[in-house]
C-alpha cells in the first residue's frame, strides 16, 4: 500500500480530522482512485477502531473522534465517485419513542452506526406511531431502531411494530429495540427481531440481521 | 521519578493540639525515656549526650538533643528506583503507595487455598508489582519459607531486585542476611558508591512499643545507618493493649519511639536517609487479638502523618488492610476505607496497601490487583479537580448549547482519560452483558487480569553476567531466574 493511504489509516485511527481531510486531498493529488481513498485508507483505519474498542483499549469518545475523522475524509472523496455509491452497510432509521425525551443513548448507536458504514436517519425523540411510519414509507430503510429509557414508553414499541404488520410492511424491515429497561424478552414478546444491551453491541446486530 | 500525587487535604489537628503533642513527645523521651537492649545503641546515645542508666538499660532523650536530631535528618529521602521513572521522592506531602507485611501465607493462585509462601512468591508478586500502575514500590511482602533462615534476606531482596524496577525495601532477618543483601544490591548498582548514590534498596527496623529499642533489631538500624542507605524505624503500638486506648497517647507514644530511632539513625551517621514510621493499629476488644483493618488504625496513621509533616520528616505509614479471609466486601471496603484515609493524610510511603488479608498474615495475588485498583480511585481524588479554561469549558457549553450532547465532542476524547479514573477491575456492564460474560465476581475478575500479567510480564532485568556471578557467589539463592 502507499504511505498516504497508510497514514491515512493511522491518522483515522488517531481521531485527528483536519489531517485525514489534508491526507485524504494528497491523496486524491498523487492520482489515487477514490474507491482505493475510501475502502484503503478511511475504512480500513475504522475497521482497526472497531477492533480496538471492542478489545477495551479505546472509548467511546475516541471512537466517535475516528469517525468524525473518517466522515471528514469521506466528504472530499465523495463528489470525485461520479455516480458511484459507496458500498453502504445498510440504512437504518432510528428514533426514540413518544412520551420519552431520552436522547443520548440513541444517538450513539446512530454515531457508531455510522462509524462502521450504515446510512442512519435519525429522528430524534418523542416520535409518534404515525411518525414512524411515515418516515420508513419515505426512506425505506432496512432496519427500524426504537429506543425507550422509560417502563411507561417502552410498551410504545409494541404499538409501533403492531401498526407495521396491520399496513403489512413488517416483513420488508427488521425491527430492533434497545434502551436500560428492555430485555431479550421483552424483544420476543412484542415480535421485535433483535435487541443489543449497549451502542457497541447495536451494530453489531444490525450487521448479523441483515448479513 | 514517580509522578507522585500531593495529599493532607484530611487535617485532624490545629496548630495547638500539634503544639500538645509535640510536648507530649518530649516529656515521653525527657521523664520515661526508652529501654535501649542493643549494647552498642545504648553507648552511642550516652556519648551523643543523653542521660542514661545501665542498670535498667534506660535512655532519656532530652528536649535539644532530640530537636536537634530531626534537624539534621533529611527532609527528603530519595528511595530509586532500578529505572528513574520509579525513583520515589519522599517529602512533605507526597504520597506513594506500595506492598508490604510480611507474611507466611499465600492463597494459592491455583487453587485458592491458604499455603505456606515461597521464593516463588516473592519473585512473582515483585513480577505483579512491576506490572501494575498504582503501586508505586516494592515492599517484600512474603516470607521464603522454602530456605533456611540464614538464606532467606539474600532470597528476598534478590528475588525483589531481579523481578522489579520499583523502589525496593524490606526487613531483615539474620546480621548475616542483612550483609548479604546489601552486597548483592551493590554488585547490581556496580559498587557500594553506587549504590549510596541510588539506592533502590532500603531497608526496615523498628521500636518495640511501649518504649523499648531491641538489642536485634537495633543493632541492624546501625549498620544500615552505617551504610548510609535509606532506612525506616516505625514502631507498632496497638491502642488498647501496648499503649493506651486513647489515639492521642497512641499517636504520642509511636512518636516519640520512631524519633527515638530517628535520633539514634543520625548519631549514628549524620544524615541518614530516615523515615520516622508508623504500623499502629488496636487490639479488638471481643478477642483479644491484633486486628490491621480497624479504620483507628488510619485515625493514628492520620495523625501521626500531620505531625510528621509538622516535624518535616518523610514518613513510612500502613494502610489498606484487610482482616477478611478473602476477596469479599469487607476485604474491599476496609482496605478502601483505610487507603482513602491514608492518601488524604498526605503519608508518604503508604505500605502494606496492596494483597494483603487476614490480619496482615496472608497474601492475595488477586487482591493485590484489586488494591491496585482501590488505590486508582484513591489518587484520582488526590488529583482533584482542575479549574482554568479549558477544564471550564464555558465556550464548549456556549457552542453545544441547550439540548446537544458532549459525547462526540473533540473535548470529551481529549479529556476523558485525564478527567475519569478508568477502572479495570469493577463491573460496569448491565446485567445482561455480564452474564454473557459469565456473571464473574470481583475476585474471578481480578484473577484472569493477575494470570495475564503473571503470564506476560517481565520486569527490565538486571545484566546478565552479574546475575550469574550472583548465582556463584550465593549458592543459597534457590529457584530458576525467568527469561
Amino acid at each position: 500500500m502507499s504511505n498516504v493511504l497508510e497514514e491515512l489509516n493511522q491518522k483515522v485511527i488517531e481521531g485527528k480530522l483536519e489531517i485525514v481531510q489534508e491526507l485524504t486531498r494528497q491523496a486524491i493529488a498523487e492520482g489515487h482512485d477514490p474507491e482505493e481513498i475510501i475502502n484503503q485508507g478511511l475504512i480500513m483505519g475504522m475497521n482497526v477502531v472497531g477492533v480496538r474498542f471492542k478489545a477495551g483499549d479505546m472509548y467511546v469518545p475516541e471512537v466517535l473522534m475516528c469517525a468524525r475523522a473518517m466522515s471528514g475524509g469521506m466528504e472530499i472523496v465523495k463528489p470525485l465517485l461520479m455516480g458511484k455509491e459507496i458500498v453502504s452497510a445498510g440504512k437504518v432509521l432510528i428514533g426514540t419513542v413518544k412520551g420519552d425525551l431520552h436522547d443520548i443513548g440513541k444517538n450513539l448507536v446512530a454515531m457508531l452506526l455510522e462509524s462502521v458504514g450504515f446510512n442512519v436517519i435519525n429522528l430524534g425523540t418523542d416520535i409518534t406511531t404515525e411518525q414512524f411510519i411515515q418516515a420508513i414509507k419515505e426512506h425505506k430503510p432496512d432496519v427500524l431502531g426504537l429506543s425507550a429509557l422509560l417502563t411507561t414508553t417502552m410498551l410504545g414499541m409494541k404499538d409501533i411494530i403492531d401498526q407495521l404488520v396491520e399496513e403489512g410492511m413488517r416483513d420488508e424491515i427488521k425491527v430492533i429495540i434497545g434502551g436500560a429497561p428492555i430485555s431479550q424478552e421483552f424483544s420476543d414478546e412484542i415480535g421485535a427481531d433483535g435487541f443489543a444491551p449497549d451502542g457497541a453491541s447495536a451494530t453489531e446486530l444490525c450487521q448479523k440481521l441483515l448479513a | 521519578m514517580y509522578p507522585a500525587l500531593k495529599g493532607s487535604q484530611l487535617r485532624l489537628f490545629d496548630d495547638a493540639q500539634i503544639h500538645t503533642l509535640h510536648e507530649g513527645v518530649v516529656r515521653l523521651l525527657e521523664e520515661v525515656g526508652m529501654k535501649v537492649k542493643s549494647k552498642q545503641a545504648f553507648e552511642i546515645f550516652e556519648k551523643g549526650g543523653a542521660i542514661v542508666d545501665p542498670v535498667s538499660e534506660i535512655v532519656k532523650i532530652p528536649r535539644e538533643m532530640l530537636e536537634k536530631a530531626i534537624k539534621i535528618a533529611p527532609s527528603k529521602v530519595v528511595i530509586h528506583g532500578r529505572e528513574e521513572k520509579h525513583d520515589a521522592v519522599l517529602e512533605k506531602n507526597r504520597v506513594h503507595f506500595g506492598t508490604g507485611g510480611t507474611v507466611m501465607y499465600a492463597l494459592d493462585f491455583e487453587t485458592g487455598v491458604r499455603r505456606v509462601t515461597t521464593t516463588h512468591d516473592v519473585r512473582d508478586l515483585a513480577r505483579l508489582v512491576d506490572s501494575l500502575d498504582n503501586i508505586a514500590f516494592y515492599v517484600i511482602h512474603t516470607y521464603p519459607a522454602d530456605v533456611a533462615e540464614e538464606d532467606v534476606d539474600a532470597n528476598r531482596f534478590y528475588w525483589a531486585i531481579t523481578n522489579t524496577t520499583k523502589p525496593i525495601m524490606g526487613g531483615m532477618y539474620t546480621m548475616k542476611g542483612l550483609r548479604e543483601a546489601i552486597q548483592i544490591s551493590e554488585m547490581v548498582a556496580g559498587g557500594a558508591d553506587q549504590l549510596r548514590e541510588r539506592p533502590f534498596v532500603s531497608f526496615i527496623t523498628l521500636m518495640v512499643t511501649p518504649l523499648v529499642m531491641d538489642g536485634h533489631y537495633t543493632d541492624f538500624l546501625i549498620e544500615v545507618a552505617k551504610k548510609g542507605l535509606p532506612i525506616a524505624v516505625p514502631s507498632e503500638p496497638l491502642a488498647g493493649a501496648t499503649s493506651p486506648v486513647t489515639l492521642a497517647a497512641t499517636i504520642t507514644i509511636n512518636l516519640a519511639e520512631t524519633l527515638a530511632g530517628l535520633t539514634l539513625a543520625q548519631l549514628v551517621n549524620p544524615g541518614t536517609p530516615t523515615l520516622i514510621g508508623t504500623t499502629s493499629s488496636i487490639m479488638d476488644m471481643k478477642t483479644g487479638t491484633y486486628v490491621a483493618g480497624a479504620i483507628e488504625s488510619s485515625l493514628i496513621n492520620a495523625g501521626v502523618a500531620q505531625m510528621a509533616q509538622y516535624y518535616d520528616l518523610p514518613l513510612y505509614a500502613t494502610g489498606g488492610q484487610s482482616d477478611s479471609k478473602l476477596n469479599d466486601c469487607q476485604a474491599g471496603y476496609e482496605s478502601a476505607s483505610q487507603a482513602m484515609t491514608l492518601g488524604l493524610s498526605g503519608a508518604n510511603w503508604i505500605h502494606d496497601a496492596a494483597g494483603l488479608l487476614e490480619c496482615c498474615t496472608t497474601v492475595s495475588y488477586e487482591k493485590t490487583v484489586i488494591d491496585n485498583e482501590i488505590i486508582g480511585n484513591v489518587l484520582r481524588v488526590l488529583k482533584g479537580v482542575e479549574v482554568n479554561e479549558e477544564t471550564l469549558a464555558i465556550e464548549l457549553i456556549k457552542k453545544v448549547g441547550p439540548a446537544g450532547n458532549f459525547l462526540a465532542n473533540p473535548h470529551t476524547a481529549e479529556h476523558f482519560r485525564d478527567e475519569f479514573f478508568m477502572p479495570k477491575v469493577a463491573d460496569r456492564l448491565n446485567r445482561i452483558t455480564w452474564k454473557a460474560k459469565g456473571s464473574m465476581d470481583t475476585h474471578q475478575r481480578a484473577h484472569l487480569l493477575a494470570e495475564e500479567l503473571l503470564q506476560n510480564h517481565r520486569a527490565k532485568p538486571i545484566n546478565p553476567e552479574i546475575r550469574d556471578e550472583i548465582r556463584r557467589m550465593f549458592p543459597g539463592i534457590k529457584g530458576e531466574d525467568l527469561v
